[in-house]
């Protein structure tokens, strides 16, 4: 469920191979609201009886698949809402679904082995989930009601917000990124566990699917999002 | 052939056990000289300067401090370490083993075990190390104790900078970045050892 590498997607593609390509476009569907059945769709067929901007969701399907996007002189500001939507259900998935899963298999994990640097892993995730927790409540507080307040739509005032920047989220991401990256380091290669391989690797798995998936957020924020709103702040100044 | 056989140190409190021991694994293709020691530290004393390929051990050594049995085990500089068991350990203490025989174990099975465990060290042996030296080891102690830099340097009496291009090492070689990723590995590899109650 977690590759960067696939085909480079056009309008005119139909959507069934491409996933199939690559599952991880599963996630992509769901953000996107895209519940029916694809059938023998095309993408530009799917955008257009949903609602969405065809330009945005290449621009993001294609960073689910390794490309930078170029779209996005194409974008305009009423993409803006949609991107907001798409990553407040990546939040939920995090908050609600992800997070739980790891600290239970974490939990499980100690079952089967009461050793003292599970109990450890346990608290670095706490402490690390609760730096995510952090870091997405800044956005849905603070960086979202900006933006919407740049489109007119009712929210805090520009002048409330301090210090946003694509550089801010940048620093941010690689931290959370380089924590990840240790602890599966330090349940590969230091942590004797000998009682649960199938625990262990769904640990793993779900680590290794959260790290991919928290990237491909930042650089939508990064690549596609801070942009468009500079683009927006450039026409209000 | 002989520039192959490997040295054997047996560290047994039992004397019958020993002597079966002793005279068994002699034997075996790829064994040496075989030599008795009463406790581990005899290993790194200078009375015994011979060079040393494995020890089949008594866990009852490890058991009573296994902070400082993987202290000097690092310091033996010897490669591999072979359990004697005839009786339970908890996994802590085994996992500072490479591998066990049982008093149990036929001399069929002793003798592969044995024989499997050294002709693995020659290849190991062969890979560059990412074992931490003594004082990547100590900075590191200092350091998920909680010292700053400064505090580390004046412990152990260097410079700061010298500290600091050890921290460089740590991280590069362990691949482990925070406070809270390096404690758990140092408890992974017996460099330290914390009380549960203290959590």
């Amino acid at each position: 469920m977690y590759r960067s590498e696939g085909t480079y997607i056009k309008a005119e593609m139909k959507i069934a191979p491409i996933i199939f390509e690559n599952p991880s476009l599963l996630l992509l569907m769901e953000r996107f609201g895209i519940e029916d059945a694809v059938q023998d769709k095309t993408v530009a067929t799917i955008c257009s009886e949903e609602s969405i901007e065809c330009a945005l969701f290449l621009s993001i399907i294609n960073l689910y698949n390794g490309f930078i996007p170029e779209q996005s002189e194409k974008l305009n500001k009423g993409c803006i809402e949609t991107i907001i939507r798409f990553l407040k259900n990546s939040h939920n998935y995090y908050l609600e679904e992800k997070i739980p899963d790891i600290q239970n298999l974490i939990r499980s994990l100690f079952v089967a082995n009461d050793i003292i640097e599970i109990r450890l892993i346990e608290k670095f995730f706490t402490e690390y989930s609760n730096e995510v927790k952090d870091h997405l409540s800044y956005e849905d507080n603070i960086a979202f009601p900006y933006f919407y307040s740049l489109l007119g739509i009712p929210g805090q005032r520009p002048s409330e917000l301090n210090g946003f920047s694509a550089q801010e989220y940048k620093d941010h991401h690689t931290d959370i990124e380089s924590k990840l990256t240790e602890l599966k380091t330090l349940l590969i290669k230091y942590i004797p566990l000998k009682n649960s391989p199938a625990i262990k690797r769904k640990l793993l798995t779900s680590l290794f699917e959260l790290e991919y998936d928290l990237t491909i957020h930042s650089r939508i924020e990064e690549l596609v999002l801070i942009p468009l709103i500079k683009k927006l702040e450039n026409i209000i100044e | 052939m002989n520039s192959i056989r490997k040295n054997i140190v047996i560290i047994e409190p039992s004397d019958i056990v020993n002597e079966g021991l002793l005279n068994m694994i002699r034997s075996f293709p790829s064994v040496g000289n075989v030599l008795r020691h009463d406790t581990p530290e005899d290993l790194i004393s200078g009375a015994n300067k011979r060079k040393t390929d494995a020890v089949l051990i008594n866990p009852f050594f490890i058991k009573r401090d296994i902070r400082h049995f993987s202290k000097l085990k690092r310091e033996s500089g010897i490669g591999l370490w072979i359990g004697i068991l005839y009786s339970f350990y908890d996994r802590e203490t085994l996992a500072t083993l490479d591998g066990v025989i049982q008093i149990s174990d036929s001399q069929e099975i002793i003798s592969s075990t044995v024989e499997k465990l050294l002709n693995n060290t020659a290849n190991n042996s062969l890979l560059p190390s990412e074992n931490l030296t003594e004082r990547e080891t100590e900075v590191l102690q200092q350091l998920v104790a909680g010292l700053s830099n400064k505090e580390i340097a004046d412990k152990l009496n260097i410079s700061i900078h010298t500290v600091i291009s050890h921290r460089k090492n740590i991280v590069q070689k362990t691949g482990i970045r925070s406070q809270s990723g390096l404690v758990i590995y140092a408890i992974s590899n017996h460099i330290i050892t914390l009380d549960a109650t203290t959590l």
